[in-house]
Order: structure tokens, then sequence, then C-alpha cells
């Protein structure tokens, strides 16, 4: 239990530091910009009881909020999607279940199990963090847009930061 | 009662989730303007003090352009200043001016943050209250405005700049005094659009548009950008596209503009009901 709050703690520091630091500053042309954190949220153990997932999530969006200055932006976004995320894990179960004590990743579902679980998290944390930072639905398609090809530099940095760094 | 303790216990999930969405939707709402308890001073400041960490390894890579750009617009001021005094001196003899009232005074910043990529842009920049820096200051760049002032902390302020969906300015043209109302749409980031043109102005591809005179934030005729298409459209008024001056992925070195006179004319247009 100590061990997995250290381990998880540790994730979390590093990609809020991928995310400050680098992904950030990224900017493509000033229209995308990756958000990795959700990885943190992706990352954490199947058997989490809702109500603290919830809540894990709701302190990892202030956290990006405060290094972003977007007051309850990230938050809103990240809380939903940890909102949705047992629905996420129900829909995409492989036929025998899940085995007691898993965590999501690469190693132990397996590579396609992992992205579709990805980029279903990444799509719906996209989709509610930009229009609810638009906060209309003028310029529906170009929001759109915004959501798609930031979704796919984040599905890459995400996939790529799994592979590269927290395999184990 | 027990079916109460039964009924939290099985939504406890969707209570908790409502309950944490409507404190961040909150936050969010409450954010306009940066007045808020989330963006305190100590935030900015930490924020500042990282931020500026960051930039200042950026920066070395970006010298030789920040260089060239300094050096282009001193020439530019150089060329001015010879032209004041040659003016001066052809026409009129020097007379010790004691009534003269300097009403805005410039103040050199870095920039050491922005961003480009959202809907609501900021820029934070690394002079502060300490350095006389007050809510409300214009923000200009060398080749025209970047923003204003919003949110200040003892070294650091952030400004709200020109691509944010709430940035609103009064602005005109240069060559016939005709003003609108300028606002970012949200789309291409250089550039803005103008309103409240009426039919009758003739407008070109090419024209100047700068700041009016009806802000008591901006001085009068700094650069906007230029007409880069219209569409008379429906209505009385052109949709006027801008495109701007300024260059927002290479803003390093930007001015903090204060109006001195400004407490007097707001204070004066106030005792008069007006609003501007």
């Amino acid at each position: 239990m100590l061990n997995d709050v250290i381990k998880y703690s540790g994730i979390f520091v590093l990609l809020m530091l991928i995310q400050v630091l680098i992904m950030n500053n990224i900017g493509f042309s000033g229209y995308v910009n990756p958000f990795v954190y959700l990885l943190f949220i992706i990352l954490l153990p199947l058997e989490i009881p809702a109500w603290i997932l919830l809540i894990i999530a709701f302190f990892t969006g202030l956290t990006v909020d405060l290094f972003t200055a977007t007051a309850g932006l990230h938050t809103s976004a990240t809380v939903f999607v940890a909102f949705v995320r047992p629905y996420i894990l129900r829909v995409i179960a492989p036929r025998e279940g899940y085995e007691q004590g898993d965590e999501p990743g690469i190693a132990k579902n397996g590579f396609r199990w992992f992205i579709l679980y990805v980029v279903l998290m990444v799509f719906i944390h996209h989709f509610a963090l930009f229009y609810i930072e638009v906060f209309r639905l003028k310029q529906f398609f170009y929001t759109f847009a915004r959501v798609i090809l930031s979704s796919l530099f984040s599905i890459f940095f995400i996939v790529i930061i799994q592979i590269l760094i927290i395999r184990k | 009662m027990r079916s109460l303790l039964n009924f939290f216990i099985r939504f406890s999930n969707i209570i908790v989730f409502l309950l944490l969405e409507v404190v961040a939707l909150y936050m969010l709402s409450n954010n306009d303007g940066y007045h808020n308890i989330m963006l305190s001073n100590k935030l900015i400041a930490i924020e500042g003090s990282i931020e500026k960490k960051i930039s200042s390894l950026s920066e070395y890579l970006e010298l030789r352009a920040i260089n060239s750009e300094l050096a282009a617009e001193n020439l530019e001021l150089r060329n001015r200043l010879e032209r004041v005094f040659r003016d001066d001196e052809q026409y009129f003899t020097p007379v010790n001016d004691t009534v003269h009232r300097q009403q805005y005074l410039y103040k050199g910043a870095r920039v050491i943050r922005q961003s480009t990529n959202k809907q609501k842009n900021y820029i934070t920049l690394d002079q502060g209250t300490r350095d006389g820096v007050e809510v409300g200051m214009a923000v200009v760049g060398p080749d025209g405005i970047v923003g204003f002032i919003v949110g200040t902390s003892n070294n650091f302020s952030i400004a709200m700049s020109v691509l944010n969906l709430d940035f609103r300015l009064s602005a005109r043209f240069r060559k016939n005094g005709y003003f609108g109302s300028l606002s970012w749409e949200g789309l291409d980031r250089d550039i803005v659009s103008l309103n409240e043109i009426p039919h009758h102005v003739q407008i070109e591809i090419g024209d100047t548009i700068e700041t009016s005179a009806y802000s008591s934030v901006f001085p009068a005729g700094i650069p906007v950008g230029q007409v880069s298409g219209f569409d008379t459209g429906g209505g009385d008024f052109y949709s006027i596209d801008v495109k701007l001056a300024t260059d927002f992925y290479k803003t390093d070195y930007v001015y903090i503009i204060g109006n001195m006179l400004k407490s007097e004319q707001v204070e004066l247009q106030d005792s008069f009901d007006i609003t501007n």
C-alpha cells in the first residue's frame, strides 16, 4: 500500500514536470498543446474506489491549472474523465475480465487494449477541456478540429512516455 | 432514514462527481480578469519565479534575434529623435516649459511566459507593483499593441493578450479616423476583427489600424495592424479582418505604458456619468 503511494507520487511528479516544463512550452504552431498529465489518471489501479479516483483527479487538474493559470479548466475536464473511467473500463474489458490487482498498462493488458483505452480517455478529456474552454457552440467544427489534433499528439506522447519511462 | 442512507451510498460517486465538478466550474467562472482566489498574488509570484528560470534558459538561444530587433527599434527611435530636434531648431526657439506634464510613461519589461494556443491567452511579465506596474496599464511591443495588465504581484504582472476572447479595444483607421471595436474571434493567431465600421467608409486592404483616443488604457496612435480582408456582410457594418502588427510567437521585450493622467480622466468622466 505504502509502496503504491510512493510509486504513484513519483509518477505524478514526473508527469507534472514533463507537462509543465516540456509540453506546455511546445505549442506546435500554436494550435496544439499535448496534455500528458492524463496518463496519471490512466495508470491508477483498476479497482481504486471511484470517489478516491475523483478526488485524485480533482487535485491533478488543480495542479495543472496552477501552472497554466487556467483556474478550474483542467480540473473540471479531469474530474469528468475520472467519472467516466469506470464505464470505459467496463466497456473495453477483455472477455475473461480483469485480474485481481491489475494495473492498466501495456505489459499487463496488451498493446491494443491499452491504445483503445488511452484513445477513449484522451478524446473524452480533450473534448470536455476544449469545449469548456470556449464555452460556446459557435465554431463547433473548428474546436472539434482542435480536439482531434491535440488528442493525436497527446496520445502519441502518452504512449511514448508509457513505453519509455513508466514501463514496469 | 435507512433508505436515505442507502440512497447516498448508492449514488455516492455521482454526488462526489457533481460536487467536485461544481467547485471546478465555479473557479472557472470566477476566473475573469484574474481577480479570483485561485490566482492570488502569491500564486502569480510562485509561477512567475518558476517561469523566469525556464525562460532565462531558452532566452540564450534567441539572443541574436532579440538583439537585431532592438537595434532596429533603436534606429527608428534615433531617426524620430533626429526629426524632432531638427524641427525644433529650425522653427522654434527653445522654451523652458514648466506647464507641460508628461501623460504617458514607458517602462521596459520582459515576457517570461506567454500562451498563444488557448482561447484566453495571458502573458506574464517580469515587472510588478514594486516597479510601479498597476492593473489597467497598456502593454505594447516594438511593432504594436500586445495587451493590458490584469494582475500584479510584487515582482511580476500578468497581461491579457490581444489573443483573448475577452479582449476589447477601441481602434480606428489611421487615414480617416473612423473607429470601431476590436476583438479576437479565437481563430487565427494573427487576425483580429474590427467591427462597427459603417458601410459608407471607404476601406482598402492594407489600411493601417491604430488605437483610438477613446481608451484610457492605450495612448492614441499605437499600431494595431493592417486590414487583410473585409466583408460587407449583412447589416450596416463591415466585418473587417486585421492582421496584427505584433507577432505573438516572438514577443520577448515589451513596454508597459502607464497613463499618469488616467485617474484624473476617469474621475472626471465618472462625475459626468460617462462610461467608456
